[in-house]
């Protein structure tokens, strides 16, 4: 369970943060400051699937990496399964896995297998318990067996399932994953959208970090939009779908197929 | 190309860390305790024989390329003169034997990043130095040999930029200084970006490392990399 309470992340100096790396200063500017995440209250069951929506520079990925410590919180607190991010880091880390928008930035070994067990490792787990990790993390991501693979030589999809199964080596119970599908092409995004479901149906925690909610719209339980730094959509992915939209963020078409009539009167797909 | 741990099955993949940390330090102290062309030569050989036992060749001396330029350019420059007779020989000749010996340590270094993963090198150093100063030395060669390739790949990046937006045409001295501009800018985004990686999987001071067992292909590189270290203190003495 993760509970975020009341959160507030401001980045200082001119121009502000820019903990998405889309090049944009996150959220909106206040004098010299710019508040990337706006007071948000926030509870995460474990199991469920989450999409954090919103467009480039709303927050999102600065909200997530509150989730465990990678940004520390101005104001408000983040809790892991009741304690504190900021009283056990790693406890933190080990309960939320996650996956960055360019896995290049994620990946640190040479090889697939010393990569996958980089987590493991510095968690400071026995040999047979590493080599358990990484046999049942490749196998999550349908690569067993590719252990001695160079990371060099991997493409765009295998390299994004390593690094999910980089942090799917930690057990996480959540699995958090920043616009995983960006630069996929279609079997690519097809196989890491299998290994999602296969993952939800097991049972971990899914946050999918993103601005197109197409592929995962279906799979979601609920959905939370930002603007601004602000949750401005808290709702079952059905409810939510009309004022997606509004967030600058794509939606499947169909997805308001179960609305009312004017709830459909909201803008196209930008 | 980046010089990094290949996958294989050489025989110097299968020898322990520690056995060709010793003969690299062994090599280099031998390297510059025998510096005529004779032992030059008999160097040459042995360096040749351990990038092959690597299962290395010619094209991984390709990244050090940047470093030719530099190992050439000493002995013209130890040579030159002032003044009459302008150019030295017996100076360029010696220089020229140093810069050749650097290149020789390259070459055995290459086969030892080839055929070594990089925690099986954090390992072999924090079996080596045991404490917090092995751990430290450990944990900087695992930092540097993640972060090197990243940031090489990174000017590489900002070069191929320049070039396709027509900065191919321009002189070498604004392309040198737009590469650097963008590389700095950019090796201070990869740090930013490797430290959160690092810390989004728990990096450790003191994980667990790989085990390290040293076999019967070993002795005979420890009592190389031996050999070599007691030849150079041998010249020494």
């Amino acid at each position: 369970m993760i509970d975020v309470d009341g959160v507030t992340c401001r980045y200082g100096g001119r121009g502000g943060g820019d903990a998405d790396g889309d090049g944009n200063a996150d959220g909106d500017a206040d004098g010299d400051r710019v508040t990337a995440v706006d007071d948000v209250t926030l509870s995460i069951p474990d199991g469920e699937f989450l999409i954090v929506a919103g467009a480039n520079g709303s927050g999102k990925t600065t909200l997530v990496r509150t989730f465990n410590g990678l940004v520390e919180p101005d104001a408000g607190a983040v809790s892991v399964n009741g304690t504190p991010v900021s009283d056990d880091l790693v406890a933190a880390r080990t309960a939320i896995g996650m996956v960055f928008q360019d896995p290049r930035d994620q990946l640190v070994a040479a090889t697939v297998g010393a990569d996958v067990a980089f987590g493991p490792e510095n968690l400071g787990r026995s040999h047979a318990e590493i080599d358990r990790r990484v046999a049942d993390a490749l196998a999550a991501v349908n690569m067993t067996g590719r252990e001695d693979d160079r990371i060099a030589s991997l493409s765009g999809g295998e390299r994004e399932r390593v690094a999910i199964a980089g942090a799917l080596a930690m057990e996480p119970d959540h699995l958090v994953l920043d616009e995983p599908f960006t630069g996929l092409d279609e079997p690519a995004r097809r196989s890491v959208l299998d290994r999602l479901c296969e993952l939800r149906a097991a049972g971990t925690g899914v946050i999918v970090v993103t601005h197109d909610l197409r592929d995962v719209f279906d799979l979601a339980d609920r959905v939370v939009g930002l603007s601004a730094g602000r949750v401005a959509v808290d709702e079952a992915p059905r409810e939510a779908a009309a004022k997606l939209p509004g967030l600058d963020v794509r939606v499947p078409e169909g997805a308001f197929d179960d609305q009312p009539a004017d709830a459909t009167d909201a803008p196209s797909d930008p | 190309m980046t010089l990094s741990y290949v996958p294989d099955d050489s025989i110097a993949h299968r020898l322990d860390p520690r056995s060709k940390l010793l003969v690299q330090v062994g090599f280099a102290a031998a390297a510059y305790a025998y510096t005529t062309p004779r032992g030059l030569a008999v160097l040459t050989l042995l360096a040749v024989v351990c990038l092959r036992l690597a299962g290395g060749g010619p094209r991984d001396l390709w990244t050090y390329r940047f470093a030719f330029p530099v190992l050439l350019v000493a002995p013209l420059v130890a040579g030159a003169t002032l003044g009459a007779p302008w150019f030295r020989i017996d100076r360029a000749a010696t220089t020229g034997l140093a810069s050749y010996r650097v290149l020789l340590i390259l070459v055995v270094a290459a086969g030892y990043v080839r055929s070594t993963p990089v925690r099986d090198s954090r390992a072999a150093i924090q079996h080596t130095l045991p404490g917090k100063p092995g751990q430290f030395l450990g944990t900087g060669v695992a930092l540097v040999f993640r972060f090197l390739p990243l940031l090489k790949r990174d000017l590489l990046t900002a070069r191929e930029a320049v070039r396709a937006r027509g900065g191919g045409a321009l002189p070498v001295r604004e392309r040198m200084r737009l590469v650097a501009v963008a590389g700095i800018n950019r090796a201070f985004g990869r740090a930013d970006r490797l430290g959160t990686a690092l810390n989004a999987r728990c990096f450790a001071w003191n994980p667990t490392l790989p085990r390290l067992a040293l076999g019967s292909a070993d002795y005979p590189a420890l009592a190389i990399g031996g050999g070599l270290v007691a030849a150079a203190v041998a010249s020494v003495v």
